[in-house]
């Protein structure tokens, strides 16, 4: 009696830990993929409508807004002198770092191998590559003579000139470039497994046969292909990780490299690197949670655990950001430069200042209240609505970084606050565009690295030794 | 015969023929214009990116400066000053740069044209022949006694035309009239010298040779007589010659762009300009140990307290003012436009005479006459207007005739012009843009451009020498539009009789060289000649003609010899505020048709586009008014709806307003763009019959609307706005 | 054929305490009345368009020159800052020309001035950012000129269309006429033979333009003098443009 009691909790030990790791509750590997077919293939009329509106949006809002302004000029927009940026550039720092989430989950992680990661790599690195589409339409937006823009890359040309070197544009354009080709590469990859997989899943004489059938390369899951794809993932984990670092620094020496108050700082790299993450993350939870609530079978791959790890993740990013917030900021202070002084007093006391303040509860005070909690950073929903707010309140300290302390310089005379115009249009386009791409995604591309999930699957097992249950993980690769 | 006809003398005939044609063009009307060609076909004359520059004469006031105009193929590209010319020396004002923009201006009016009911805008296009005609008839077919001309205060050439056309024609004299010379009291000023000096002249303030100046509301850098040559002055005064540099007082309830530029500014109660004048006359005979009639019976501490200038500043200034090497006192603007502003510009001017400075260098002088003027002459004062005015609601005025001047726009509205103008029989408008008298005009005949005019300006102010400033066409005339003078010399050919008599020319430019015939083996010239063709020529040439000999005359006349009685201002209405109307530094009194005027930002408010009342801020706050609110601003005479300004730098009790804006006509660019104070202006005058517009006692409420104004300023970096530093 | 790229210099390349450039201008502040011909003057010279009530209240205007002033104290003390006229200062070590990234604003090494070349301008606005005397304008629309304005505008002068960054060229088309008319006549442009159009303009000739590198010129002496300053100085821009205090 007393054995099988004892039985009974081992066993319900057992059954717990199964529940709670998708590592550890694996399935037939036909059926899990079967699941990921159809979680591909369910589609709802619900998602049509949204599909169809979020079209119109990216129709009407980003490229018939920007075909306006191309036609009239940035007149039509909120840009003005002092503030010349705006939120074009606004825009393109916010979505640069969302980027930056899919490299840091995907590739960081990968190479320290936190098996969490497992089930939402993916997802992630999707992010990266529609961000910075996004990004790139942003940045593109902004310039005056945007059928020009072919002048800014280095390619031979009857002007006989290259582009300016010394100018952080230009190196901006080159990091962005590199990263949108590396992380398109990093994530095509592995994928490359799973379009095999969907390849021999789709009936023949279809249209996404064929797609398929290209995208995948003829891969078979011989013993050398595995060997090179994993040889090649491991080169573009680790190789990517720099790229990625470099990027946002580089984009925040726009800043950085200038001569403003305010924009001078040295810190800035580190400090927008953190920033990225941070709204990074933020937008991979409000993904997993819509990906889990929506799509079929998804509560099997994606679970409490994690959410979990990513809330841990979230947090200690956030305590990042206050650091090099409050370190930049101290700085700054400190250095007491009276138009540095003055732009400081503009933050928190100018007609903007509930945006300062707002920056500082959603990026700090609201992620260490909530996600201090193991039990409440668990959940979806509220990990949702922390990524989102955090997403404000990043996308609102890109604000304060630019239209307003652009309205602070060494000229009082010419101080003047900045009213958007049309490039909020053109940014509502940019979200559109980012979750239309999203979600045209999901319908053609397992979402889930499913030969990840089994991969770790097999590596885990639970050991039962006497009366305690464990985990097992065999070493892998 | 072909035959015969060789090489040599087919050259032979050629040369003769061209030479035949140089000669029969050279000499005709033709080439007094200089033609417009596209730049793809040009002439063979004009070199390729090879400018021609025409002297001329800059027509946006009547300073007369002289203007030398940049032209490619025809077309005028950029205006600069005559280096030669004495009131200018190669200097141009804001107003002088834009006036490419009335030129070129897309709202000109093209056609002869007859409106088919006044103010209906309905015009249709006549041709010359029958405008001529129309002029004729009302010439020759009207009682002379009822044909008015009214006349802006430039070009004189045309004014002398049409003096010896209303002489011919037995009408009464031509009547000039112009808004800046009613705000800057030229009327007033005239006869302040009359009644001191005996002579009524031009008086002439040397800033240049001066160390101190105290300028009694003289808005001498802005819009006041001759800005460009004060601001020449002014500058030297400032670099000091042999003073080191010299100092500029300046009295007036607003900081004005003028006293923005002084080292002490000091905000007088509007009206007690003459006591405080008399105050400082007492002291500063006091500290120079000279006991003077003029001053002697002066109260300081009563003038203290009325003006709001403490006893220990005016003993201040009263010993400043005596110590000085070259003080000078100038009168003007806004002080003079009192009850009392006769008697303060007698109080200032006899200031001069206390510290020696009558006829003195850095003191007062008076100007020459130009050359072939015989006396002083001034527009018409507000008394005069108001004249002319009940003559024409008495129904006495059968025919009217209009030239470069907006008197529906620039007179008080409270005079009733526009009413005055239904009794009116036939009004002719000889403007060049469409403003608000031409569109209550029956006929419409368009003069040229100054700049495609000829003409020649007598230089009243700002210059030592005797200056007559000669205009001539810089490029042709861009529409269809034609000297008023031509207009008069055809009409009076053709009425014939003792009027084509009076007036044999052929055209305007003959009618121009009968007067400069007055002029050749003038001695002392800038240039001479033997005859008229050669002296037009130079005239031409040279953008007129002048003396290069100084000739500013000293005044005389026992000043201080009687006690100066300054009587207190009345002002006019009710209302807790002071009006004080200022003309818009940039804009003068015609300029809110150019795009680029408007464009330009006020120096003092950095207004761009608009117009606007200035308020203390206290003031404001007390209102309950903010910057951009509309206020309603109601005087005895109107009301008018305004923009707040709050301004740092006016009397808490006055509210300051800029003209120049506030057109119902005018082109795209004027119409309908702010407010204009003249709607708010009485019919009080002083003693000179000036009106006395600064006089004026205004209520000011709230509307309730906002309207933004365009400024270049940062509200937030220049008064702390939104930062939390409100002042 | 092949077609050889290279990176101009953008910058100059002065040692301390060498002379600074070479056309120069000195603004005496004293006896600026603040009375905007030199803005009117420079608009017309330089086809520079109006914009209109709202652009220009909303800090578009497009003046290649301003007057800026301030105002100490409060009433009845107060006192308006002397005028200031701010117009690019041909920086000699300037903000703006490093960071642009089509090289469409340049360091002339034979001028010693800084250039904005309109046609390679892509509309990045970073110069202007960079700006610290932010004196730059940037063409946010097409701006109309109605009939026949047109006709106003200088031949020698590019008219910029929407989406290039303008400024201040010390009327660069001025100085290569000189120069031509000059070398026509085999010699040098000698010390005020011409004049930017807002020095030709000023009725008080508070500005003062020429050759800085000529000790000898009107300029040298006025910015040589005690009452020189360079406006932000402490950034170490070398600025030609020297405004002279309050006498």
């Amino acid at each position: 009696m007393a054995s099988e009691k004892h039985n009974d909790h081992a066993h319900d030990h057992a059954a717990h830990l199964r529940e709670k790791h998708l590592m550890l509750d694996p399935l037939p590997r036909g059926q899990m993929n079967d699941m990921v077919m159809e979680s591909m293939r369910a589609t709802s009329w619900k998602f049509w409508v949204v599909f169809g509106v979020l079209s119109v949006i990216v129709a009407v809002f980003l490229f018939g807004a920007w075909g306006y302004m191309i036609a009239n000029g940035l007149g039509v927009a909120g840009v003005n002198r002092p503030s010349y940026w705006g939120i074009f550039l606004v825009n393109t720092v916010f979505w640069i770092g969302i980027s930056h989430a899919g490299t840091f989950i995907s590739a960081i992680l990968r190479v320290f191998k936190a098996e969490f990661r497992r089930p939402f790599t993916r997802a992630a690195e999707l992010m990266t590559t529609f961000g910075l589409v996004q990004a790139g339409f942003s940045i593109f937006m902004h310039m005056g003579r945007v059928w020009l823009s072919y002048w800014l890359m280095p390619i031979p040309n009857q002007r006989g000139l290259w582009p300016n070197f010394h100018s952080p544009l230009s190196w901006d354009l080159l990091a962005i470039t590199t990263y949108l080709l590396s992380s398109t590469m990093y994530l095509f990859l592995p994928l490359i497994p799973d379009l095999a997989m969907a390849r021999d899943r789709t009936p023949d004489g279809t249209w996404q046969k064929t797609f398929y059938r290209v995208l995948a390369l003829g891969f078979r899951g011989t013993e050398g292909e595995w060997t090179h794809l994993r040889n090649a993932m491991n080169i573009f984990a680790w190789a990517i990780i720099p790229v990625m670092f470099s990027v946002h620094t580089i984009v925040s020496w726009d800043f950085a490299a200038a001569t403003r108050p305010g924009w001078s700082s040295t810190i800035f790299g580190p400090y927008f690197i953190v920033g990225a993450l941070h709204s990074g993350m933020g937008a991979v939870a409000m993904v997993l949670a819509v990906i889990q609530s929506r799509m079929k079978h998804m509560k099997y791959f994606i679970r409490g655990e994690h959410f979990e790890g990513l809330g841990m993740l979230m947090l200690l990013v956030s305590m990042a950001w206050a650091y090099f917030f409050f370190n930049d900021y101290m700085v700054q202070w400190y250095g007491g430069d009276k138009w540095t002084q003055q732009l400081l007093h503009f933050h928190e006391a100018g007609p903007l200042g509930w945006m300062w303040f707002a920056m500082l509860v959603f990026n700090v005070a609201i992620p260490w209240v909530t996600l201090w909690n193991k039990k409440w950073r668990s959940n979806p929903w509220l990990l949702f609505t922390v990524g989102l707010l955090i997403n404000v309140g990043m996308w609102f300290e890109r604000y304060i970084i630019i239209p307003i302390s652009l309205t602070i310089n060494r000229m009082p005379f010419t101080w003047r606050m900045y009213t958007p115009g049309v490039e909020i249009y053109l940014g509502i386009g940019t979200v559109a565009f980012f979750i239309l791409l999203y979600m045209g995604a999901s319908r053609l591309i397992p979402l889930i690295p499913v030969w990840e999930v089994q991969e770790g699957q097999m590596a885990h097992s639970l050991k039962t030794y006497g009366r305690e249950t464990v985990v097992t993980v065999s070493e892998l690769e | 015969m072909t035959d015969n006809f060789s090489r040599r003398d087919f050259l032979k005939l050629a040369s003769v023929g061209a030479a035949t044609t140089a000669i029969l063009t050279g000499c005709g009307p033709a080439s007094r214009y200089v033609t417009r060609e596209p730049y793809t076909q040009m002439p063979e004359y004009t070199y390729n990116g090879q400018s021609t520059y025409y002297a001329t004469t800059c027509r946006e006031c009547a300073a007369g400066c002289g203007l030398v105009v940049r032209t490619m193929q025809g077309r005028a590209l950029k205006v600069e000053g005559n280096k030669n010319h004495p009131a200018n020396l190669g200097k141009t004002c804001v107003r002088g740069q834009a006036t490419l923009h009335g030129l070129y201006n897309p709202d000109r009016v093209q056609d002869p044209a007859k409106q088919s009911k006044r103010g209906s805008r309905d015009f249709s296009n006549m041709d010359w022949d029958a405008a001529i005609a129309v002029v004729a008839d009302a010439l020759k077919n009207t009682d002379p006694a009822g044909v008015a001309f009214l006349m802006g205060m430039a070009p004189d050439h045309l004014f002398d035309l049409v003096s010896d056309l209303a002489k011919a024609v037995g009408a009464p004299t031509p009547i000039r009239f112009g808004a800046l010379g009613m705000f800057e009291a030229r009327a007033t000023l005239g006869k302040a010298v009359e009644n001191l000096f005996g002579q009524a002249a031009m008086p002439f303030f040397d800033l240049g040779k001066s160390d101190l100046v105290f300028s009694f509301g003289a808005n001498f850098l802005e819009t006041w007589l001759a800005p460009v040559a004060f601001t020449r002055g002014f500058a030297n005064m400032r670099r000091g010659g042999g003073h080191g540099r010299g100092t500029l007082v300046h009295f007036e309830p607003r900081m004005s762009q003028t006293a923005s530029k002084a080292d002490m500014w000091i905000p007088i109660t509007p009206g007690t300009e003459g006591l405080v004048a008399l105050a400082i006359g007492r002291i500063a005979a006091e500290a120079r140990g000279a006991t003077s009639a003029a001053f002697e019976n002066v109260d300081v501490e009563a003038i203290a307290s009325a003006s709001g200038v403490s006893a220990e500043k005016l003993d201040e200034l009263g010993k400043l003012f005596a110590s000085a090497d070259a003080a000078l006192a100038i009168p003007g603007g806004a002080a003079l436009a009192h009850s009392n502003g006769l008697e303060t510009a007698e109080a200032v001017l006899a200031l001069n005479a206390l510290v020696g400075g009558l006829g003195r260098a850095g003191g007062v002088l008076l100007a020459p006459l130009a050359p072939m003027q015989t006396e002083f002459s001034r527009p018409a004062n507000i008394a005069e207007m108001a004249d002319f005015v009940e003559k024409m609601k008495g129904g006495k005025i059968k025919t009217l005739f209009v030239h470069g001047v907006n008197p529906v726009f620039e007179l008080p509205k409270s005079l009733g012009f526009e009413d005055a103008l239904k009794s009116v029989g036939t009004v002719i408008s000889f403007a060049t843009f469409p403003d608000e008298t031409a569109m209550q005009a029956d006929y419409v005949f368009p003069d040229h451009h100054g700049l495609e005019s000829w003409g020649y300006q007598r230089v009243a102010a700002g210059s030592s020498q005797s200056a007559l400033s000669g205009a001539q066409p810089v490029v042709s005339p861009y529409y269809n539009t034609r000297a008023t003078a031509d207009v008069f010399l055809a009409a009076a050919a053709s009425a014939g009789g003792a009027l084509a008599q009076a007036l044999p020319f052929k055209d305007e430019v003959e009618f121009i060289q009968s007067k400069l015939v007055a002029l050749v083996g003038e001695g002392d010239g800038y240039f001479g000649a033997p005859e008229i063709n050669t002296f037009t020529a130079y005239f031409q040439q040279y953008g007129g003609w002048w003396k290069t000999v100084e000739e500013l005359s000293t005044p005389s006349g026992d000043v201080l010899g009687k006690a100066i009685k300054v009587g207190e201002a009345k002002f006019a209405g009710e209302g807790e505020f002071y009006l004080h109307p200022f003309v818009s530094p940039v804009l003068g009194e015609a300029g809110a048709n150019k795009p680029w005027l408007q464009e330009v930002p006020d120096p003092t408010t950095t207004v761009m586009w608009g117009s606007w009342v200035e308020i203390h801020p206290e003031t404001a706050h007390e209102l309950g008014v903010d910057n951009d609110d509309v206020v309603l601003i109601t005087s005895e005479a109107g009301a008018v709806e305004a923009v707040v300004y709050k301004y740092p730098a006016i009397r808490p009790d006055t509210i300051a307003m800029p003209f120049g804006q506030g057109h119902s006509a005018y082109g795209r660019y004027a119409e309908g763009r702010g407010s204009n104070p003249a709607d708010l202006f009485g019919e009080q005058v002083n003693d000179a019959g000036d009106l006395a517009f600064a006089g004026m006692r205004v209520k000011v409420e709230k509307t309730g609307k906002t309207y933004p104004l365009a400024r270049l300023e940062s509200r937030m970096g220049v008064y702390g706005e939104a930062l939390g530093e409100e002042h | 054929m092949t077609i050889e790229l290279k990176i101009p210099e953008y910058s100059a390349n002065w040692a301390e305490g060498e002379q600074q450039g070479k056309w120069g201008m000195a603004i005496d502040m004293d006896i600026c009345t603040g009375c905007q011909a030199c803005v009117a003057a420079c608009a017309m010279e330089n086809n520079i368009p109006f914009v209109g009530e709202a652009d220009s209240g909303y800090g578009r205007s497009m003046h290649w020159i301003r007057t800026e002033r301030f105002w100490e104290g409060e009433f009845p003390e107060i006192k308006m800052t002397p005028y200031q006229p701010v117009l690019c200062q041909q920086c000699g070590h300037a903000p703006c020309e490093p960071v642009c990234p089509a090289f469409a604003t340049v360091h002339s090494q034979a001028e010693a001035l800084n250039l904005q070349v309109y046609n390679r301008c892509v509309g990045t606005r970073y110069c202007a950012n960079n700006c610290p005397y932010q004196v730059r304008s940037f063409n946010w629309r097409d701006y109309e000129r109605p009939e026949p304005l047109p006709n106003q505008l200088n031949p020698d002068v590019t008219v910029r269309r929407r989406g290039v960054m303008e400024k201040c060229t010390f009327c660069i088309q001025r100085i290569h006429r000189a120069q031509d008319q000059a070398k026509a006549e085999g010699r040098e442009v000698a010390d005020g033979e011409f004049t930017t159009a807002c020095a030709q303009a000023c009725p008080a000739d508070a500005i003062v333009f020429g050759r800085i590198d000529d000790p000898e010129s009107a300029v040298s002496k006025l910015a040589g003098g005690a009452r020189g300053f360079h406006m932000l100085e402490e950034l170490g821009t070398l600025p030609a443009v020297t405004y002279l205090k309050g006498g």
